[in-house]
């Protein structure tokens, strides 16, 4: 059996905490590739274009959390890192110096994670969807990466699939679908190859 | 459900309220069509499958040429496979496009390394930092045992590998000294003070 060739990957998007979970999208020239890695593994999951029917993002609170979480504790630890800091050159010692700043420290850290909250922008939960599975996209976790993304994934869909359809063709066909099937009897239903499905006698 | 699928912007769901942006594919609404059924062998003497004794060959194996049933033919870029040969070449990693997944053997070598002196650092002087004396070698022998092997699928540089290399040779370097000053040369290490 033949190794088949490399293929030449793009970076698409990325999230997660360097070194422990990182989880990323790639775009090769016919699927997409999420890639979810921690230290030492990476798993891959591969959504070829053709089979892509739907890619839904839903827009999550965590952004408002994180920063109401983030800036309480920045917040509490910044006044209390002033109320304990020695107000005059003199009053610096051996005993308080390590404690201010280790606490600086930590703040400075707690700081630098808000910002990043803050500059990564307003978090999503992306979903895509084929006939056989819906699953989520963890590195399209905020809104400006995964508008980005889709861009960049919707042209190359449309053209693996022939076609783009309009938001009225697609309400249409969903009341289509949303409208109750005639029903079939049983006896026009045949069954004489066990491995074949069942078909309809028209 | 009008308004909420390929709209531009994030448009509320009618259900929940939650903002939805929807993008739908003409895959959603494609008709299924159902899948091969082997033909049962009707003549004595026909060609039948591999693995299906009583199913009718279709065509072989691109791998191992056995005769395969239209149950058994695994199309993969199109090539033909037998289940045997699809999950040899997953396992042994040949066709790429079906791995699903990787070793990081360079961050095994760098934790090798790294992991140790953290814990040398922060446990200074416990009994347990002489695990540093045994990971560095493990360092680099993983660093050199997997420095073929396949790297990340989107690729990756080796540096890790060097870096964990260098990292071990400088660890090993630094045991060594340590026992020379201690058991060589007891006039300048610490049974000198007592």
């Amino acid at each position: 059996m033949e190794s088949t060739p490399d293929i030449k990957y793009i970076l698409l998007s990325r999230s997660g905490v360097p070194l422990l979970y990182r989880a990323s999208s790639w775009l090769a020239a016919d699927h997409l590739l999420s890639i979810e890695s921690n230290v030492f593994t990476e798993t891959y999951k591969r959504f070829y274009f053709r089979d892509i029917q739907a890619i839904l993002v839903h827009k999550t609170k965590r952004f408002e959390i994180w920063n109401l979480v983030l800036g309480i504790v920045v917040l509490g630890l910044v006044l209390y890192t002033i109320a304990i800091m020695p107000k005059t050159a003199s009053d610096w010692n051996d005993n308080t110096t390590p404690g201010v700043i280790a606490l600086a420290g930590i703040t400075a850290l707690l700081i630098l994670a808000l910002l990043l909250n803050l500059i990564g922008g307003r978090t999503c939960t992306t979903f895509l969807r084929t006939a056989v599975q819906i699953e989520r996209l963890p590195s399209l976790a905020r809104v400006r990466a995964t508008r980005g993304a889709l861009a960049k994934i919707h042209p190359l869909i449309v053209e693996a699939q022939g076609g783009e359809l309009s938001a009225e063709a697609v309400s249409e066909q969903m009341q289509e679908w949303s409208e109750p099937a005639p029903e079939v009897a049983s006896s026009q239903i045949t069954r004489d190859d066990p491995n074949a499905p069942p078909r309809l006698n028209s | 459900m009008e308004g909420v699928f390929n709209q531009p912007d994030f448009a509320p769901c009618p259900a929940c309220g939650v903002p939805l942006l929807t993008e739908v594919f003409p895959a959603l609404f494609r008709k299924t069509t159902a899948g091969q059924s082997a033909q049962a062998v009707m003549v004595e003497g026909e060609s039948s499958c591999f693995y299906h004794a009583e199913k009718k060959a279709v065509l072989p194996c691109d791998a191992c040429g056995r005769f395969l049933c239209a149950l058994c033919d695994c199309l993969v870029h199109g090539s033909h496979y037998c289940p045997a040969c699809l999950e040899a070449g997953k396992t042994k990693g040949k066709i790429k496009s079906l791995e699903i997944q990787r070793t990081h053997y360079d961050n095994i070598a760098l934790s090798l390394v790294i992991l140790p002196v953290a814990f040398l650092v922060t446990v200074i002087f416990s009994p347990f930092s002489v695990i540093g004396l045994g990971t560095a070698p493990a360092a680099i022998f993983v660093a050199i045992r997997y420095w073929n092997a396949p790297q990340s699928i989107v690729g990756r540089s080796r540096i890790r590998f060097v870096i964990a290399i260098l990292i071990a040779l400088l660890e090993i370097a630094g045991w060594i000294i340590l026992f020379i000053y201690i058991f060589l040369a007891p006039h300048h290490g610490i049974h000198a003070r007592y």
